[in-house]
């Protein structure tokens, strides 16, 4: 028997269907039910407003659509020979900023997302709950970035040419300053170490001597068994460019070149309810995106470590996300400190209405791949596609062809699945732009 | 006497077609704990809350205010049941309603995106004839997309203490909206002496002439009580959109309409004529401090 569950709190809601055999799931299909139009409401309009509409597809990654729109307005100039080249300055700023949305929202998923479920599925008084750990984590890196773009969310700061801001050397002490805070805190409250011996950790016995949020987090995960459970496809995928990744398609621990060309998308499989969800599929293949996809991309020794032992397990993909959120600290200290200021802020470019062509924006947003695709004509859009990565973790298709989150869910029962399907981090709201 | 837990202010927040936006700005709210040890979430779509959504789909219990995110869609469903109906249910005992951004206000975006149905729910962008208009005497609109979290904190906040909110007439609080947005501006001398930025990435020049800055045609606090209480759009060299005004989102959002090189809408209240000729006189002088670099790092380091 089917039997239908609407999961909330997933930045909006989706409906899992189950197909339980006893008390074990034995698949389920996703639906995502609200539609909003977003990529229509572009058509016809001047190409610098997608700046503008395009962060309010979401409130938790609105920043990394601006990047992917930027991205794909300077890649049409680009590809209409007019090549836009922003300086070393205004490449470490989106980059900084970007970085601390995904530290943002990691900061989030911990304390708002996996805490509450974590004590719930143990029952286990142990880990406190804690929301405002999060939330106050959070508004410190949503500061910083405010520095730079004005504010978050739905900041516009990024043009084509660079960055609208002009930032002095107050603002960067202060910027510094927070970062060193929003550090000491997350050392404090959730690690129980510094970060820099965090990331020097190679293996799971390091953490033994750690009490803290993180180690109960850790322990609880394994007293729940989620080592052995929420296996996806053990296959990753990670393609924005950036300086804190790595782009590439992992299959186990080997690595292969991606190219964004091969992302396409077809019609969610959801019998049971009209989804306006899209899957995202790699040369006709799902694959897991997000942390734990990067990790493995970027071979980090204790995620490598984890999953040599665990595999792509829930384990394997929460634990990941916690260290990239240590690691992301450490790399925007390096940003912050490697800026010039002298620098160029914005390039001037050509203006827009001589531009005609085609451009695609890739960015690694908190979850994985984001794509934009424009089709320019003398500075208005034909046609704007958007791709959002938890179109390829929570894609619905059939039992022959399962996604990652399909196949996570897989032979469990119901309150361990919809439990596995929160480590995937889900964003309903992209997925229905 | 009453326990603690009694007191507090019961409030339900409710989402149409959104973007998560406004949750996710409240979040960033300096004071977000002690307003917590104020209130008690019913239902909010992040933090942890007495009832699941599906719970409160279910239309048993009633809140003291009810909060409004995102554009009212009448064939729009949450927890299975229509938006329209839960709202309705909590609009009736709620004693306020705060509708907050501007989709929730106005229509916002997500009006943008469907026009013919959906709308904010007092207004239809300028219109006064959005669903809920038997509520009309409580419904407070924090337009903004998104909503500032200290509009919304402060607003939480008077009605807790009891205080009378004085709105404007479309219903937004005069403490937070009866400025413009160009209030505060750090470009605000530039603006006099009609001097324009040059282009993007310089924090020289108003951004009013050519850049499409709508701060001066719009209601909000954005460059008095600073975003993430350090910065604004303007002072960040972005112009502003007009974000809290029932026209939002415009189009060509980068660019001023102009007559004869002159900014075509007039700041509010200013008579074009009076604009006009200010501009004419303010243009003839070259203010040459206002013309040059503030600070030259290029030459320097
Ligand atoms: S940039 Fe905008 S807000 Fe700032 S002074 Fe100019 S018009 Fe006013
Ligand atoms: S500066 Fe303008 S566009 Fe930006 S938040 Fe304020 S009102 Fe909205």
């Amino acid at each position: 028997m089917i039997t239908k569950t609407i999961l909330e709190q997933i930045e909006g809601e989706a409906s899992l269907y189950f197909d339980m055999k006893g008390n074990i799931v034995d698949f389920v299909t996703i639906a995502f039910p609200h539609f909003r139009g977003m990529e229509k409401m572009l058509e016809g309009k001047n190409a610098m407003d997608a700046l503008v509409i395009t962060p309010r597809v979401c409130g938790i990654c609105g920043h990394s659509h601006l990047l992917a729109s930027v991205r794909a307005i300077e890649d049409a100039y680009k590809n209409s020979d007019s090549v836009v080249e922003i300086t070393n300055k205004a490449a470490k700023v989106r980059e900084i900023t970007l970085v601390l949305e995904i530290i943002q929202n990691h900061l989030k998923w911990i304390y708002l997302v996996l805490v509450p479920h974590l004590r719930e599925l143990s029952e286990s008084e142990e880990l406190l709950n804690t929301p405002l750990k999060g939330a106050y984590g959070a508004s410190f890196a949503t500061k910083i970035l405010a520095i730079f773009a004005g504010q978050w969310p739905h900041s516009s700061y990024m043009v084509p040419g660079g960055i609208t801001s002009d930032f002095t050397y107050v603002d960067l002490t202060k910027a510094k300053s927070h970062l060193q805070k929003l550090t000491e805190y997350f050392e404090a409250e959730t690690l129980g170490a510094s970060v820099e011996e965090f990331l020097s950790f190679e293996s799971c016995k390091d953490f033994a001597p750690l009490e803290s949020d993180f180690a109960k987090i850790e322990q609880l995960l394994i007293d729940l068994e989620m080592h052995k459970k929420g296996h996806a496809k053990d296959t990753f995928l990670s393609i924005g460019i950036h300086e804190f990744s790595h782009a590439a398609k992992v299959k186990g621990t080997k690595l292969f070149k991606v190219a964004s060309k091969y992302v396409e998308t077809q019609d969610a499989y959801a019998p049971d309810e009209k989804s306006y969800a899209k899957n995202a599929l790699y040369k006709n293949q799902f694959y897991e995106t997000g942390p734990l996809a990067r990790c493995m991309a970027k071979e980090f020794k204790l995620i490598k470590n984890m999953h040599r032992r665990f595999k792509d397990s829930a384990y394997t993909r929460v634990m990941a996300r916690i260290y990239e959120t240590a690691y992301l600290l450490g790399f925007c200290k390096k940003l912050l400190d490697e800026i010039n200021i002298s620098e160029a802020s914005c390039r001037e470019t050509i203006p827009l209405k001589n531009i005609s062509g085609t451009g695609e924006g890739v960015v690694e947003a908190p979850r994985g791949p984001l794509i934009h695709r424009v089709q320019i004509k003398e500075g208005i859009i034909k046609s704007y596609e958007i791709i959002t990565p938890t179109q390829y973790n929570i894609a619905s298709a059939t039992k022959e062809n399962p996604s990652p989150a399909q196949q996570a869910m897989l032979h469990c029962s119901q309150a361990d699945a919809k439990f596995i399907f929160r480590t995937f981090d889900v964003c309903s709201v992209c997925t229905t732009h | 006497m009453h326990s603690k837990q009694e007191h507090k202010l019961k409030v339900f927040w409710l989402q149409g077609l959104t973007c998560n936006g406004n949750a996710h700005s409240f979040l960033n709210l300096d004071y977000l704990g002690e307003l917590l040890e104020k209130t008690e979430f019913l239902q909010h779509p992040l933090l942890p809350s007495k009832y699941a959504l599906s719970e409160m789909a279910e239309c048993k219990t009633g809140c003291d205010v009810l909060i409004f995110e995102g554009a009212y869609d009448p064939s729009l469903k949450r927890a299975g049941v229509f938006v329209d109906k839960i709202l309705r249910h909590y609009a009736k005992n709620a004693k306020y309603i705060i509708a907050v951004g501007t989709c929730a206000s106005f229509g916002g975006i997500f009006k943008a995106t469907s026009p013919q149905t959906n709308s904010g729910i007092l207004f239809n962008e300028a219109e006064k004839n959005g669903p809920l208009q038997e509520y009309n005497a409580k419904i407070i609109n924090l337009s903004g997309c998104p909503v500032h979290p200290e509009w919304l904190g402060f607003t939480l906040n008077m009605i807790i203490d009891r205080r009378k909110i004085v709105l404007d007439e479309e219903h937004r609080p005069q403490e937070l909206y009866s400025s413009l947005v160009h209030h505060g501006c750090t470009r605000n001398e530039y603006f006099e002496w009609k001097v324009d930025a040059n282009h993007f990435g310089e924090k020289e020049g108003c951004l009013f002439y050519k850049q499409g800055c709508r701060a001066p045609m719009t209601h909000g606090s954005c460059n008095t009580i600073l975003w993430n209480g350090v910065n604004s759009k303007t002072r960040s060299g972005t112009p502003c959109f007009g974000c809290t005004e029932s026209d939002f989102p415009r189009t060509n959002l980068f660019e001023t309409k102009t007559n004869m090189s002159i900014p075509a809408d007039a700041p509010v209240g200013v008579p074009k004529r009076a604009y006009l000729t200010v501009t004419g006189i303010a243009k003839t002088f070259h203010i040459k401090r206002l013309e040059e670099p503030l600070i030259d790092y290029k030459n320097n380091t």
